[in-house]
């Protein structure tokens, strides 16, 4: 259960959403974008805080508003960022808007990140596609407290390299030599010299030992159910492997009922579960 | 007739002709039948045909796999020719089992004339012409004109002409266009300022329920106009103009496949008076193309073709 | 300290003095549907109604339709204004115990953090004013889910019919308070006290459909993955949103902006687990079957709301069963449900 966070309500109002304006726009990928945003109000943008994994409601006001993580590490904080992938009326009207455009902002709302669990272990991080978005801030976040945690791996990998997202952090991971980068994507492809095949199969390949690890996947959801069998079968225990879900959301507070598994809502009692957790769900609709 | 069908539903099941019987069962409010829609044999023996069958089977074949055998009155057996007319069913994968239907009891009629809830009441019997309630003991008789359906009075076809197996005797049409738009001629009758102001009134109280257009065979889109978002046709907040709308392009996207038998006006929770734009529709469609839905199987569907010949100066 | 009574003929006394610091809501036919319709001063003829309305009393606190704020785009940027505050709370004068305990269940919802400010801002400046059924529906179930036809317990004043005049249980401190500044009032009798105690039990009595919700949280969890068990259920299901819309503790919403020029509102509207978009994401659609969708609504009301909130979503109004173009019964399901355990993932 999330601890209620009342500090961030515009006019004390938990469905009005704060003005950001968007600062930077940086295209991933043909369909995914990221954005850097900041508050218009200079209050708001010194005190806002977040935790790793928790997530937003994004208005185009005049279209509507959709979920998306804080994709963005709280260690850095002179901007926030969410990547978006087009795919609909709200996602579609994100990618029409330009730098200095004005967004709704509600939250941060949902769970994080264990990080108290996470202290002085190895962790691995598991990701595909956008994917990875949840996971950055996570990694930016153990990066710039690097003597906390121990052993990080990265494992990532998209369909092809024009998939790969947020290639500026692959490329600083890689240079980064307390941490292992391990970049793949699904298909042999002209001028990638990297390695090639699916992420569980990289995962598998790249053999992170199961003591005293956690390991943090986020995906499509094919990905990730073809990745818990590799880490069960490296040693992983069920509560050593997180991971976030996505469900359709409107409030994103737990009362339009929308995001359920079971008795759980994924905005208010995630999105981040451990796959324990997941297992002694009431539903197997996830 | 009951009989008749229990056996044939079976037979159906048993010698592998169908995988699915639809037809109706009792319910469990008085007074009511609900859909039976089983695999099963042994289910068959409690299937009735009686005052209150009152919907349109047919809105269950765009849903279902497999060969069906189906429970069909004259307007039912309409339907699906008209879903045969537009592919959506295959002529040889139903067993239209005929109901010559001699018109169904409207409760909401029944209750205003007595005064009582259905539920009240100790029983809604027929005896030939008359229909008798019986109500604290006491029995009370009505003629048909008075408690029937508006559309069972309007009724163009009481047995269906498409079928496999005739239940009954065949009644004949004997449509009482008079009495059955009654409701229609009052609204006709007015200038368009009352009509406008009548159906606004009417409509502040939709919900979108949307339980017009999935009782409705016709409605068999796999998405709704309504449920697009880009562009965004019609809001889905409940404001009485964009209920309007919703019903206004639903009639006309049925026009040629609404077969009157008035199931929208029947379902609506909050007593919407929806057959009175389905039946104008029904007329237009009449008068303009000389077509009536749902009578011939090899007919096209009327809003889907062009003949080259249509004298339209738009298309020239 | 004894009850009060009211005499039917001064009951829109009654009301005109609540007028003065309420907005009055009686259930009225005049909209052409059976819901609480503001009181037009007169009209007292749903004292004769003996049975519940069609539209729930949830729409008071939770509209069909609500703007949740509008928003205008200038040279500077958006602003955003959030709804005016509305002076008068509401009184709900004859909602019946079924509605009343479903108020309650939806409070739990929209109580638990982070609030709603809509909802309570609606509901904690609202009186109920209970009005006991003499007469339920066939459909009425009320018994049968930990409430009555004249259940005092979820509202702040409980009147019970007793011929000619209604006895006044005063249930809570915002009732009592209400009572102790209202004229026109008698002092009950001892056997106007019988005839109230007489009066519930008839009342009771009448209520002729049962449920057994022994042990139903369990057969459903139970029950989860039988596919074919909620294939058979959902088969006549037409998908339309009645039963849930018109469940009085349904509070499924949607939310959606509108945007004319330079002006636009934020809707917040009714929705329908049962609807098949409801949960559609881009790439997959979780409940994209039927029987899915209709395992959904029995579970959250039967399973998954006792599991958080230790109570069945479900007061046996039958309004669901009533309303339902196919007659689906879902005291009929519930029966149905399995007893043996099934096989759970």
């Amino acid at each position: 259960m999330t601890v209620a966070d009342t500090r961030f309500f515009a006019q004390g109002n938990v469905y009005l959403p704060h003005i950001a304006v968007i600062e930077k726009i940086i295209e991933e990928t043909p369909g995914v974008r990221t954005y850097h945003f900041n508050f218009k109000d200079e209050k708001l943008r010194k005190e806002f805080t977040f935790e790793s994994g928790q997530f937003a409601q994004y208005s185009v006001l005049g279209i509507g508003e959709a979920p998306f993580c804080i994709s963005s590490s709280p260690t850095r904080r002179d901007h926030l960022e969410f990547a978006v992938q087009k795919v609909g009326k709200v996602t579609n009207a994100l990618h029409r808007l330009g730098v200095g455009a004005e967004i709704g902002f509600r939250g941060p709302y949902g769970n994080s990140f264990p990080l108290e669990a996470l202290k002085g272990k190895n962790l691995v991080f598991v990701g595909g596609g956008i994917g990875l978005a949840p996971l950055r801030s996570l990694i930016w976040n153990v990066i710039d407290n690097r003597d906390i945690y121990n052993k990080v791996d990265i494992v990532y990998g998209a369909r092809s390299p024009a998939d790969l997202c947020f290639k500026y952090d692959l490329e600083a991971w890689d240079k980064d030599k307390t941490v292992n980068m391990v970049t793949a994507v699904d298909r042999e492809a002209e001028g990638w010299k990297g390695k090639v095949g699916m992420v569980p199969k990289i995962l598998e390949e790249t053999a992170p030992p199961a003591k005293e690890t956690v390991a943090i996947v986020c995906g499509p959801p094919i990905m990730i159910r073809f990745t818990f069998p590799v880490l069960e079968k490296l040693g992983f225990k069920p509560e050593q492997m997180l991971t976030t879900l996505e469900k359709r959301m409107k409030c994103g507070i737990g009362k339009c009922g929308r995001c359920n598994i079971g008795n759980i809502y994924v905005c208010r009692d995630g999105p981040v579960f451990s796959y324990a957790q997941i297992k002694d769900f009431v539903s197997s609709e996830y | 007739m009951e009989q008749k069908l229990r056996q044939e539903a079976k037979a159906l099941l048993e010698q592998n002709k169908v995988d699915w019987i639809i037809g109706f069962e009792p319910g469990s409010l008085k007074f009511t039948a609900t859909p039976l829609i089983t695999r099963d044999k042994d289910d068959t023996g409690r299937l009735v045909i009686n005052p209150f069958i009152f919907n349109n089977l047919a809105d269950f074949l765009t849903g279902i796999k497999g060969r069906v055998g189906i429970v069909a009155k004259g307007c039912d057996s309409r339907s699906i020719v008209s879903l045969i007319q537009d592919n959506k069913v295959v002529r040889e994968d139903v067993v239209i089992l005929a109901v010559p239907c001699p018109g169904l009891i409207d409760l909401v009629k029944v209750e205003k004339l007595v005064g009582k809830d259905r539920d009240e009441l100790d029983d809604i019997t027929r005896e030939g012409d008359k229909i008798i309630v019986t109500v604290e003991g006491k029995k009370k008789e009505f003629a048909t004109t008075q408690v029937l359906f508006d559309h069972c009075l309007a009724c163009e076809l009481p047995t269906p002409q498409e079928y496999d197996i005739l239940l009954g005797e065949v009644r004949s049409p004997a449509p009482n266009v008079e009495v059955s738009g009654e409701n229609i001629k009052k609204l006709k009758g007015s200038v368009p300022e009352q009509r406008w102001e009548f159906w606004e009134n009417e409509f502040s109280r939709c919900i979108r329920c949307y339980a017009c257009r999935n009782a409705c065979p016709a409605c068999f889109c796999q998405r709704c106009f309504v449920e697009e978002t880009e562009p965004q046709w019609v809001m889905p907040v409940p404001r009485w103009q964009d209920n309007l709308i919703f019903q206004i392009v639903r009639n006309i996207h049925v026009a040629g496949r609404c077969t009157d038998c008035g199931e929208c006006e029947r379902v609506c929770p909050v007593n919407i008076p929806l057959r009175s734009l389905t039946r104008e529709m029904y007329g237009i469609v009449d008068e303009l193309f000389s077509f009536k839905s749902g009578m011939d199987k090899e007919a096209l569907p009327l809003m889907a073709h062009y003949e080259q010949e249509e004298a339209e100066d738009l298309f020239r | 300290m004894a009850n009060k009574k009211v005499s039917r003929q001064d009951i829109a006394g009654l009301l005109e003095q609540w007028s003065q610091q309420f907005s009055v809501f009686v259930p009225s036919k005049e909209s052409g549907v059976a819901a609480m319709t503001e009181w037009d001063g007169q009209d007292t003829s749903f004292l004769d109604w003996y049975r519940n309305t069609v539209v729930p009393s949830k729409a008071s606190f939770l509209p069909p339709m609500e703007e949740m704020f509008h928003f205008q785009k200038g040279e500077e940027g958006y602003n955003i204004e959030p709804p005016p505050k509305t002076e008068r709370g509401q009184l709900l004068f004859g909602i019946r115990p079924c509605d009343a305990r479903a108020m309650a269940i939806l409070d739990m919802t929209f109580e638990q953090a982070l609030e709603d400010p809509y909802y309570l801002a609606k509901r904690n400046n609202a009186v109920l004013v209970g009005l006991g059924c003499t007469n339920p529906y066939e459909s009425c179930f009320c018994t049968s889910m930990g409430t009555s036809p004249t259940e005092s317990a979820d509202v702040d004043l409980m009147l019970i019919d007793i011929c000619g005049e209604f006895l006044i249980e005063e249930v809570t401190d915002k009732g009592k308070e209400l009572i102790a500044k209202t004229n026109g009032l008698k002092e009950a009798a001892k056997d106007d006290e019988a005839k109230a105690k007489q009066s519930k039990k008839t009342a009771y009595d009448r209520v002729t459909r049962k449920l057994d919700t022994e042990g139903i949280k369990d057969r459903l969890l139970a029950s989860f993955d039988d596919e074919g068990f909620w294939e058979k259920t959902a088969a006549k299901c037409i998908s339309c949103g009645i039963c849930t819309l018109l469940c009085p503790t349904c509070f499924c919403f949607d939310i959606n902006d509108e945007m004319v020029k330079k002006e636009g509102t934020r809707f917040r509207s009714w929705d329908s687990c049962g609807f098949p978009l409801y949960s559609k994401m881009p790439m997959e659609n979780p409940r994209q079957e039927k029987w899915r969708r209709v395992r959904q609504k029995v579970c959250h009301k039967y399973e998954f709301y006792p599991m958080t909130f230790d109570v069945i979503a479900c007061t046996g109004c039958g309004r669901c069963i009533r309303l339902c173009p196919v007659n689906w019964d879902i005291t009929r399901v519930i029966e149905s449900v399995p007893t043996k355990t099934g096989v759970k993932k």
